[in-house]
Formats: C-alpha cells, structure tokens, sequence
C-alpha cells in the first residue's frame, strides 16, 4: 500500500492542528492582557454564572448518543456497499433494501415512541 | 464480478422458522404501537401466532438436512431441535408472561418483541456454521435479555441484575470475538467446516498455528461458557435470575443455555473434534479440560443451591448444576466416535430442562406476590393443602430435576450417563450420580415443605388462566418424554450434524 | 520499496505510536474524567493510524468514524451523566494495585503468546491479495458469502435501538 496516497490526509490533520493551535492562543500571545475576575469569568448572555461549569445532563443525551451509535455503524455498512453498488445490480440493491428496511422499521419505531422528541 | 445468486440458490425454505421469526418480530414492533395500552394482550396473542407458525413450519422443515444462504445456516435435525427447544420456551414464556406483567406493573409491548428477537437469536446459534453469524447470534440472544432482566425499573435489584448481566455478558462477549480471532488467525476461516478441514493439518505439523488454535478455542469456551454459566464463569447467575422479572429468568435458564450449548456443540463437533494431541489420538485435547469444568460445575452448583432460603436463587444454582451436566455431554463429545450419542443426550437433556424448569418457575410466580416477594422457600409450606394441583405438578418438576424415573430429567441423565461411559469418562460419570443424589436433598426439600410442614398454604393467587395453560403444558412436556422417551429420542434418530455422521 | 517510503512509514509508525501511548496515559493519569475522554479519543486516532499502516484504510474509516464519531461522544456523555465523576480528587482508586496487575498480567501473556511466536521474522504477507473496500462490499451481499451476517447485524441493531429506548424512556 502506497503510503503516498494518504499525503493528502496527513496534510490536513496536520494543517488543522496548527491552524487550531494558532487560532486560540494567537489573541493571547499578541492582544494586551488585562485581566479582571469579571472577564475571565464564562460568558453567559451577561447573566452571572452561578454553580459549577459541569452539570449533570439529563440521561436524553445518552439515548441521543446510542441512538447515533446505532446510525453509524448502519452508514458504515453502507460505505463498502456504495463503492461498488454498480456491479452489484438490482441483487445488491435488494440486499441492501432488506437491511434499510429493518433498520427503518426501528427509525419507525423510535419516532412512534417519542424518543426523538426533546420536549 | 459478482454472480447473483438465485433464490434457489440461497435455498430460504429451510431457513424459514428463524427468518420468519425474525421479520415477524418487525411485524409485532410496528403493531404493537397501535394497540392500545391496556389492550396489550393483543401484542401477546400476534406473539404467539408468529411463535407456532415458526414452530409449524420448523416441524415441517426439521430433517431437511441442507445448508442454505451459502453455506452460513445449516438446517440438520440438530437446528431443529435446538428450533424446537427455543420455539417451546418462548411459547411458554409468552404464557408464563401475559398475566404477571400485568400485575406487577411492568407490561409493555416491548416485551414481546424483544423475547422474539432473543428467540430467533437462540436458533440462529443452533444454525450457524460460521463463527461470524454465532457471535452476532450470540448479541441477538443477549442484548434484548439484558434489557428483559432491568425491565423491573422500579425495583433497585431489577436494574442491578440486568446491569450485572449486561457487564459481565458484554465480557462474555468480548472473549469470544477474541477466541474467534485467534481461531481465524490460525485456520485462516470462519467457516466451522473448513476449520474441521484445516485441523488435521495443523495438529500434524505442531506450529505456531496449534497453540493459537488452542487458545482461541479456549477463550470461545470462556466466553460461551459464562452464557451457560459454568463454574468458574457463574457468578452472575444467582442475583441475575433472582432480580429479573419471574418470566425473564425463566426464558433465560432454559434460552440462553439452549442457544450457549448448541453453538458449543456444534464448535466442539463439526469444527474441533480432531484437535488431538497427537495425531492418530482418539480422544480430543480439550476434554479433559472441559470434564474438569463439568466436575466443578455440577459439585459447586448442586453443593450452594443446598443453602439457599429463595426458590430463584436455589433454581438458578440448580440451572449451574443442570449445565455441568449438559457439560458432561460436550465432553463425551470428545472421543471419537462417541459424538453422536452424546449430542444426542445433551439435546434431549436440553429439551427434558426446558419443559420441566419452566414448569417449576411457572409454579413459582404461581406464588409470586405483585412486589415480587413470596418466593421463598418457606412459602411453599402447606400448598398441598390450599393448592392440590399445583402442589402436584410443583412436586413432579422437583422430581424431574432430581432425575427420578418416569420423568424427563431421568430420560436425559440416563442418556447423558451413557453417553458419558462410553467416551470412558467413568469418574466423571461417578460424580454426576453422586451430585445427583446431593441435589435430591435440596429438590425434595420442597416437597416436604409442600406436603408435611405445617402452614396455612398460599392461596397462589398468581395462577391465573394464562399461567395455568404454561403449567400445563410444561407438565405434559414432563411427562411425555419421561414415559415415552422414544417420540423425542426418534426425532433426531437419524441424525446428520453437517453430514459428519 | 525503496528506503525513502519505508523511512516515512517508519515516522509515521512512530508518530502514531506516540498518539496511542500518550493518549491512553493520559486517560490514565488524567484526574477529569472529561478531559480523559478526550485523551482517549487521541489515542483511537493513534489506532486509526495503525490501521492506515496495516493496509486497512475501510477499517481506519472505521475507527474513525465509530470509534472517534460515535463512542467518543458516547464516553463524554456517560461521564457528564455522572456529576460525582468529573472532578476526581484522587488519581487512583483503592483497587490501582489489583486493576495494574492484572494489566501487566494480560500485556505479558500477550507478549509471550501472540508476540513471541512472531518476533524476529519479517515474514511476507501471507496472501498477495489486499482485500480492498471493494472487495469487503462484494462480500457483504454475495450469496456465499456473507450476506447472513450482514442482514442478521441488522437484527442486532434494531434489537439494541428498542433496548436502548426501553431502558432509557421517561417513566410514563
């Protein structure tokens, strides 16, 4: 496996690192400090802060993060099918319908039972 | 670049009982979201329909002797009874279920479907002949399991036994993927007959390629064998089967060992029964290892039931010794020429605990209060009296479990004894009587308390319409195959595992 | 191959050697539980990277995508579920010494069973064949091939959705 292919990759995470480094620390290294407790403080909208920065977060965000789990792993499992769903005809096509049909059917499902709903 | 295949060519007719199921499960999720809440008797009765349509079709099916979807599902008599166990306990299940998930406040169609999915994983397991569909059929058979135990959601030790559960059985899992890798870094397949194939040349040559063999069937047995739960993989049991709603701890005692067995079974037979240690041997390298677990299992499950206070737990230490003794049969598996008989035996052995512990947990929840208390040994004091039928039916299955003749569990420890002889394991053979006799103490101990203790005796005011049905029919299973062995016996007279025999 | 292509897949190999170990120390030693999800995250990239090197792109795909997209996301949220757990004031809990030694217990046989055995050798791939994307797609549907496994992971999935909303519904 020519490891030249990936060049284009390695570029980019590597651009993306520094130019994320640069970006949060250029206003730090070049901008004048003067630093009071109320601009250190996190920005709220102007309200003041009150109690810890973590919270507890509802256990929603844990059905939304298995639920994207879930999706994910079925868009992995689309990918090799799609790079060559051409030579596979109207077989693949079916193949792959009967598995996006069982997973609609869960979709189905969790839309019925309000799992998508944040309220 | 690729040849399509024809539908003849996957040969879907005989894959039918476990596909239709699992479509059918579809069908049940999406019905179940019109029908009205307290209508969910409805759910119940689609469930059973789809259950004896599979469980029609499978009778239909049942020797067909083919393998179908290239390769990956073998449909042999083997799969149809391992078919006929898991179709039998979810239909019980789903009796044992309609009435007690009412009364305890924990009904939700959900139920339903999820006992369909761990159904159709049971007999995907017993078809499989590739280690990739038994390990996604393994999933199928836990995942819904594990939320089947928490489904108590009020009830702090619901949620601890489904948790417990879903730890240790997400461990479970992990060792068999990584036995499996082993496996298929050594044999180059996944496939259980190319492995078969390949064994031969491996054992010859002594590699590097045996001892990853070795070990990869040894994590598989790990991993499997905290599904069955033999020592020293049980730890979970006792408070998984104790926190879980009744019915869920008896689908899974009789489902989940049904579905661990038939993939050990069909690993140990078709894949490694030539995994000797030199060639020309006749006896498999890892029976002993596996005889040695049996011995453990069968002496600590029988030994630890003896104490305990509350019939679950007593019967989930009871369903440890039951797979010690199933374990007995895998290894008889490995003396070459004694595989099918002792297939045959723990199949039947399987089928005669199916019919007779979910009869003794339907006698349970008969007594089980609506807050999940009443299970107690001591509340089974004076039944006779209040409940004669009952008591009877109670008495039969303790005896079935202990082994007595005229029941079924005599007919499966018979065969398994047998079987167990002629692989030449004699002092195995020994401590299996023994532990047997040890096991009397704590199943008769019941009976006592039924019919010569003093006590008012529970009214068993769970024993409604729908559990009676589950109680019956367990019952006759019982009998039938303890007085005429041969109808079960005859189904898989002619036995063709992969057409290895 | 010439020495240029393989000193630059030996850079590589070491900078993502580099990723792996210090992002899995940094879970281990990190007092925030959050901060250690994210070290995590750094050191699935490392494996991702292994991946790359072992002539697997669709499995770096993915680690990517899964393991970093999805189970990253998933660890932080199970971390801010627990309000107790983000700030930690001891490093380590009382069974450090029980968790290291089984830790070591398990590198060491994995050293000498799996490790030992093909140390030293540099030996040819075993096949010639690289199986591609392609042929993974192929494979998935072929009639004798894997086309069970793959609808019956469909099963798995839509089982662990239900699952997943049973347990985590609103008590209604």
């Amino acid at each position: 496996m020519a490891l030249q292919q990936f060049a284009p990759i390695a570029a980019l995470i590597i651009l993306a690192v520094v130019l994320t480094f640069i970006i949060s620390n250029i206003s730090t290294i070049f901008g004048p400090s003067n630093n009071t407790s109320r601009k250190t403080a996190p920005y709220e909208s102007g309200m003041q802060p009150i109690g810890v920065g973590m919270r507890r977060m509802p256990v929603k965000f844990y059905l939304i993060g298995v639920l994207f789990i879930l999706f994910d792993i079925e868009v992995i499992f689309f990918l090799p099918w799609a790079v060559v769903f051409r030579d596979l005809g109207f077989y693949g096509l079916a193949v792959m319908g009967l598995f996006f049909f069982i997973l609609t059917i869960g979709l189905i499902y969790e839309w019925k039972k309000g799992a998508l709903e944040w309220e | 670049m690729i040849d399509v295949p024809s539908i003849a060519d996957l040969n879907l007719t005989v894959t039918f009982p476990a596909v239709f199921l699992a479509l059918f499960t579809m069908v049940v999720l999406i019905v179940d979201l019109f029908i009205p809440k307290d209508r969910k008797i409805r759910t119940a009765h689609l469930t059973l329909g789809g259950l004896v349509v599979a469980f029609v079709w499978n009778v239909l099916v049942f020797d067909s002797n083919q393998t179908a979807l290239g390769g990956m599902y073998i449909a042999d008599s083997f799969s149809g009874f391992i078919n006929f166990i898991a179709l039998t306990a979810a239909i019980i299940t789903c009796f044992l279920s309609v009435d007690y998930l009412k009364r305890t406040g924990i009904e939700q169609g959900e139920f339903y479907s999820l006992l369909l999915f761990s159904t159709a994983g049971v007999m995907f397991m017993g078809a499989a002949s590739d280690l990739i569909v038994v390990f996604i059929a393994l999933e199928i058979l836990s995942i819904p399991l594990y939320v089947m135990a928490a489904m108590r959601y009020r009830d702090a030790k619901s949620e601890e036994s489904g948790l417990k559960y879903f730890i240790l059985g997400a461990f479970a899992s992990a060792f068999f993927l990584y036995g499996a890798a082993l496996v298929y870094g050594a044999t180059g397949t996944t496939s259980l007959p190319e492995i078969f194939a390949s064994v031969e040349g491996i054992v010859a040559t002594d590699s590097g390629a045996r001892l990853y063999l070795v070990l990869g069937a040894a994590l598989i047995f790990v991993g499997l064998g905290f599904k069955v739960a033999v020592v020293p993989f049980h730890m979970w049991t006792p408070d998984v089967y104790e926190g879980a709603p009744t019915p869920v701890t008896a689908f899974m005692s009789v489902a989940a060992k049904a579905g661990g067995f038939a993939a050990l079974l069909r690993l140990m037979v078709i894949a490694l029964p030539e995994l000797t240690a030199n060639i020309g041997d006749t006896i498999a390298i890892w029976q002993t290892t596996i005889a040695i677990v049996a011995a453990a299992t069968m002496i600590l499950g029988n030994f630890v039931a003896i104490v305990q206070t509350n019939v679950k737990r007593m019967l989930a230490y009871s369903s440890i010794a039951h797979a010690g003794y199933i374990l007995m049969g895998v290894a008889a598996v490995g003396t070459i020429g004694v595989a099918e008989e002792a297939t045959r035996a723990a199949l039947i052995y399987m089928l005669a605990y199916t019919f007779t512990n979910l009869g003794a947990f339907a006698v349970v929840m008969a007594l089980e209060k609506d807050d999940g208390s009443g299970t107690q040994i001591a509340d089974f004091k004076g039944l006779s009296r209040s409940r004669p039928l009952l008591a009877v039916m109670m008495a039969f299955f303790m005896l079935s479990l202990t082994g007595v003749p005229t029941t079924a569990g005599f007919i499966g420890k018979f065969l398994l004894f047998g079987a167990a002889l002629e692989a030449g394991l004699v002092l195995l053979t020994i401590i299996g009587v023994l532990t047997s006799v040890v096991s009397a103490y704590y199943y008769v101990r019941i009976i006592v308390n039924m019919y010569l203790e003093d006590g008012e005796g529970d009214p068993a005011e769970g024993a409604t319409q729908y559990l009676n049905y589950a109680t019956y029919a367990a019952f006759a299973g019982t009998l039938i195959i303890g007085l005429f062995p041969f109808l079960a016996v005859n189904l898989l007279d002619t036995m063709m595992i992969a057409g290895l025999f | 191959m010439t020495f240029n292509e393989l000193s630059w897949e030996a850079l590589a190999f070491g900078a993502f050697t580099i990723l792996t170990l210090g992002g899995a120390l940094g879970v281990v030693f990190n007092r925030n539980l959050v901060r250690g999800a994210v070290w995590l995250v750094v050191s699935l990239f490392g494996v991702a990277g292994f991946f790359v090197l072992l002539s697997a792109p669709f499995l770096a795909a993915v680690q990517v995508l899964v393991y970093i997209g999805a189970i990253g996301i998933l660890f932080t949220f199970a971390v801010m579920l627990t309000r107790s757990m983000t700030n930690l004031s001891e490093r380590f809990n009382k069974q450090a010494w029980l968790s290291a030694l089984a830790a070591v217990t398990l590198f060491l046989l994995i050293l000498l069973a799996v490790i030992a055995p093909i140390f030293g050798e540099i030996a040819a791939p075993s096949s010639e064949v690289v199986a591609t994307t392609e042929d993974l797609g192929v494979a998935l549907v072929s009639g004798d091939k894997f086309v069970l496994p793959f609808e019956v992971a469909s099963l798995l999935l839509t089982a662990a959705m239900i699952g997943a909303i049973v347990i985590a519904r609103e008590e209604d």
